[in-house]
C-alpha cells in the first residue's frame, strides 16, 4: 500500500504550475496579488487572499518536491530542499544556516516545533518599537486559528530517549522542561522531518495552504526567482523574474523569464532573501534600516556519549524543551537561551562532530549512544546582540554579515555549561563541547573546567542556525522600521512583507507559529482592505 | 607582482576574490599568476582529486580501510561523492572552492595555508595529521576556515554514502 501524494494528485486535478519541467513561463503575468515565496508567511497569505476571491500568483525560486520525492536521505534533501545545499554561511563563515528552498519554504524541512510568540518578546516590541497592538490578547485569536488550521498541539506520544534525557537531566537539577507542540496529523514518529515528511503528516505549507490556494485557482511559478521590483512614485509597478536551476544558477544567463504585474505585492521570501530582493530593487530606505537587525538564534552545541542507547535518528525530532535559561536574567541582560535537542542522521552527525582522524573515528562507532543538545540564543535584545546585516554578492544573491560578538560567545559558553551538566545528570559517559579545541571529558567537574578554559572565538566555537528572522523589521514609525504595524512597507504603498523578516528582534522560540499567527492577522487586514471581505484561517 | 596601477588598488580588487586571495597576499603575490582553477566544469581536476584523496585519508584516518586496495576503492567512491556534493552548491561556493584548490596545489599555498612542506603526493599521514591539527586551531582565521571547509566537504560526502552506515551503526531509514 503506497501513501498518497497530495501534490501529484493536485497536479493531476489541473493545478496551474509553471516553471522548470512544469511548463514555460509566459512573458508576463497579471494578477491581483503576487506573493514572493511559498513558505510560512506566503502560504498563510495565499490561502486568505484566495478565500477573499483574489487572483493570486505565487513565485518560488526552489523546486516543487513532494512526499514521493522524500526518501529520508540527507544528500538528496540537502541538495534539493535547502538554501545553498544546507551550507548557507555568514560572511566570515562563523555560522552555518539551515534555511529552506522549495515549495513550502523552510516549513517543508523544519522539525515541527510550534510556539506562540513569548509575552516577554511582545512586551519588548511594544516598548522599543511602539508596536502596541502586538500583545498577547490581540494576537490570541490569530494564533488559535493557525493552531487549528495546522493541527498544532502538544506532542502526545512518549518522547524518544534523545528528548527524554533532556527532561530527565534537567529535572535532577530542578530545571523545568516541557512538551513541545508540533504541527503534525497522523505522525508516524519517524524523525525524518528535516528531509521532507514522506507521509504528509507534517502540516507544512506544502500540504495545507499552498494546495488550498492552487485548488482555488492560484498560479504557482517554481524555479523562478523574483529578481527586481520596478519602482516608481512610491509603488511597485512590476516584478521581473528569472529562471534558476536547483543550485540557484540563473538559466539563460539571467535573462528575464517573466514580468509579474499585480495590484499588490506580498514579499514572503523569508529573512535574508526578502531584504536582498529589496536591496536589488534599490527600494527606498531613508534610515538605512533595510537588511539590518537580521537575527539567527545562534546555536551552541554539546555532544554527549550516553551510557545507554539513544538512537537519535529515530522518533519525533524535537518533543521536549526548556525555557529555564530565558528566565534567569532580564530579557535585555546577558543573552538567554532555549534548550532543545537535535535529531542525528549520518551527515549531520558526521560533519558536525568536532575533530578528525583516529580520535574521531572511535566516536563514529558510538553514534547509537550520541546526543546533541542545542542552546538557541535569544539575539536582538541587547546593544551587543544587534544581529547581522544583509549585503548583496556580485551575483545579486544575498550574503549575511553577522559578526559574533563576545557578548554572544559568552552566552555560548554558558549554554555549553548548562547542557553539559544536564547531559551528565542524564547519564553521559563523556561530553564534547562544540568547539575546535573541545576535548571529550568524562566528568562534569572536568567538563566544566574545560569549557571555562575555552577561548570563545568565532570559527573556533561551532555556531549554527536554523531560524532566520528580521531585516525588514516592524515599527510604529519609519525611523525604527522598514514595515508598518499593518505589514505594509513604510515607503511602498502596494508592498506588504509577510514573513519572518518583519520581526524586530529574534523571537526566543522556534519561529514558525510566530509567522503563521502574525501573518494571519496581517493578511486578514490586507484582504479586508483589498476586497472589503472578512476572511479567517479557521 | 606585476602591477597595473598603484599596489593598494590592486590589493583591494584581489581581496574581493575571497578566501584564497588574502593568503596569496601574505604568502607570495606571484602565485596568483601560476594558479590553475581547481574545478573544471564544476568537477575536481586531477590535481584537486589528489588533494582531496590525501585530505580524505587524513580526515577519515581510522575509518577508511587500511589496506591499499580497499583504501583506493573507498577514496575513489569518496571523490565521486565530493563531485556530487560540489555540483549541488551555488556558483559562488564553486568559484571559491576552485580558487582555494588552485592555491593549495601550489607549494606556496600548501605551505602557507596547510603548513605542509612535503607535496601532496609524498606527505605522510602523520605529517598531514600534524598540519591539520595546527590549522584547526590556528590564530589565523583563514586557516581555520580552510580546515573547516575541507573537513566539512569530506565528512558530508563520506557520510552521504550508505557504506558509512555500518561504521556508525545506522540502520537506514524506516520503510513507510
Amino acid at each position: 500500500m503506497s501513501l498518497p501524494d497530495p501534490i501529484k494528485e493536485g497536479l493531476a486535478r489541473g493545478w496551474k504550475v509553471l516553471g522548470g519541467a512544469h511548463g514555460a513561463l509566459p512573458p508576463s503575468i497579471t494578477c491581483d496579488v503576487a506573493i514572493i515565496g511559498s513558505g510560512a508567511g506566503a502560504g498563510i497569505t495565499a490561502e486568505l487572499m484566495t478565500k477573499a476571491g483574489l487572483k493570486v500568483v505565487i513565485i518560488e525560486e526552489g523546486q516543487l518536491k513532494s512526499s514521493t520525492d522524500f526518501k529520508q536521505r540527507e544528500p538528496e534533501a540537502y541538495a534539493s530542499l535547502y538554501q545553498e545545499a544546507a551550507g548557507r554561511q555568514t560572511k566570515d563563515k562563523g555560522i552555518t544556516i539551515l534555511q529552506g528552498r522549495s515549495v513550502g519554504g523552510t516549513t517543508t524541512v523544519n522539525w515541527t516545533s510550534s510556539f506562540r510568540t513569548p509575552p516577554t518578546t511582545l512586551k519588548y516590541w511594544q516598548e522599543k518599537f511602539g508596536l502596541t497592538d502586538y500583545n498577547v490578547e490581540a494576537l490570541a485569536p490569530y494564533f488559535q486559528q493557525a493552531e487549528e488550521r495546522l493541527n498544532i498541539a502538544p506532542w502526545q506520544t512518549s518522547p524518544n530517549e534523545n528528548n527524554e534525557l533532556l527532561r530527565r537531566g534537567a529535572a535532577k537539577l530542578g530545571i523545568h522542561a516541557e512538551v513541545i507542540p508540533r504541527n503534525v496529523k497522523g505522525c508516524y514518529n519517524l524523525g525524518s522531518c528535516g528531509m521532507g515528511c514522506p507521509t504528509n503528516a507534517k502540516q507544512s505549507m506544502l500540504v495545507t495552504t499552498i494546495p488550498f490556494a492552487l485548488d482555488g485557482g492560484a498560479t504557482l511559478l517554481v524555479e523562478t526567482r523574483a529578481e527586481k521590483f520596478e519602482i516608481a512614485n512610491g509603488r511597485i509597478q512590476s516584478l521581473s523574474c528569472i529562471a534558476v536551476k536547483p543550485n540557484a544558477t540563473p538559466v539563460n544567463a539571467g535573462g528575464p523569464a517573466t514580468q509579474v504585474i499585480a495590484k499588490h505585492f506580498v514579499l514572503a521570501g523569508g529573512a535574508i532573501n526578502s531584504p536582498a530582493l529589496l536591496l536589488r530593487s534599490k527600494a527606498p530606505d531613508p534610515h538605512k534600516l533595510l537588511g539590518t537587525r537580521t537575527f539567527l538564534h545562534p546555536v551552541a552545541i554539546t555532544t554527549a556519549i550516553m551510557a545507554n542507547t539513544v538512537s537519535a535518528w529515530d522518533g519525533a525530532p524535537q518533543s521536549i524543551y526548556s525555557d529555564h535559561f530565558l528566565g534567569t536574567q532580564p530579557i535585555d541582560g546577558p543573552i538567554g537561551f532555549k534548550l532543545e535537542v537535535a535529531p542525528l542522521h549520518p551527515v549531520f552527525f558526521g560533519a558536525n562532530l568536532p575533530g578528525f582522524g583516529e580520535k574521531q573515528a572511535q566516536l563514529f562507532h558510538r553514534y547509537p549512544n550520541a546526543n546533541v543538545m542545542l542552546a538557541l540564543m535569544r539575539d536582538g535584545f541587547h546593544d551587543q546582540a544587534v544581529g547581522g546585516k544583509v549585503e548583496l554578492r556580485s551575483s545579486g544573491q544575498p550574503l549575511l554579515d553577522y559578526p559574533l560578538t563576545e557578548f554572544v560567545l559568552e552566552g555560548a559558553r554558558r549554554g555549553m555549561l548548562a547542557m553539559a551538566e544536564i547531559q551528565f545528570e542524564a547519564g553521559a559517559k563523556a561530553v564534547y563541547p562544540g568547539h575546535e579545541m573541545g576535548q571529550g571529558t568524562t566528568t562534569w567537574a572536568d567538563t566544566k573546567a574545560a569549557i571555562n578554559a575555552l577561548p570563545m572565538k568565532p570559527l573556533l566555537t561551532k555556531i549554527g542556525s536554523a531560524h532566520v528572522m528580521g531585516g525588514c523589521g516592524l515599527a510604529a514609525d519609519d525611523k525604527r522600521g522598514v514595515t508598518r504595524p499593518d505589514g505594509v512597507h513604510w515607503q511602498l504603498e502596494n508592498l506588504s512583507i509577510h514573513d519572518g523578516s518583519i520581526f524586530p528582534t529574534s523571537i526566543g522560540a522556534n519561529p514558525q507559529l510566530s509567522i503563521y499567527g502574525n501573518v494571519n492577522r496581517l493578511a486578514q487586514g490586507l484582504a479586508k482592505r483589498l476586497t472589503g471581505k472578512a476572511v479567517t484561517l479557521a | 607582482m606585476s602591477t597595473y596601477g598603484p599596489p593598494h588598488l590592486q590589493r583591494r580588487s584581489l581581496l574581493k576574490l575571497g578566501i584564497a586571495s588574502a593568503v596569496v597576499l601574505a604568502v607570495a603575490g606571484g602565485a596568483v599568476a601560476l594558479m590553475q582553477p581547481g574545478l573544471q566544469n564544476g568537477k575536481l581536476t586531477e590535481s584537486s582529486r589528489l588533494i582531496f584523496s590525501r585530505v580524505g585519508q587524513t580526515i577519515l584516518a581510522g575509518t577508511l580501510p587500511v589496506d591499499e586496495g580497499p583504501n583506493q576503492i573507498a577514496i575513489n567512491s569518496l571523490l565521486d561523492r565530493v563531485d556530487a556534493f560540489i555540483a549541488a552548491t551555488p556558483e559562488h561556493v564553486q568559484a571559491e572552492l576552485s580558487q582555494l584548490l588552485g592555491l593549495l596545489a601550489t607549494s606556496a599555498g600548501r605551505w602557507g595555508v596547510v603548513g605542509l612542506s612535503s607535496d601532496w603526493h609524498d606527505a605522510t599521514l602523520p605529517e598531514m595529521a600534524t598540519a591539520f591539527a595546527a590549522m584547526r586551531v590556528s590564530s589565523v582565521s583563514l586557516r581555520v576556515q580552510v580546515y573547516q571547509a575541507l573537513h566539512d566537504i569530506v565528512s558530508a560526502s563520506y557520510f552521504s554514502g550508505p557504506e558509512s552506515w555500518a561504521v556508525l551503526g545506522y540502520p537506514g531509514p524506516r520503510a513507510v
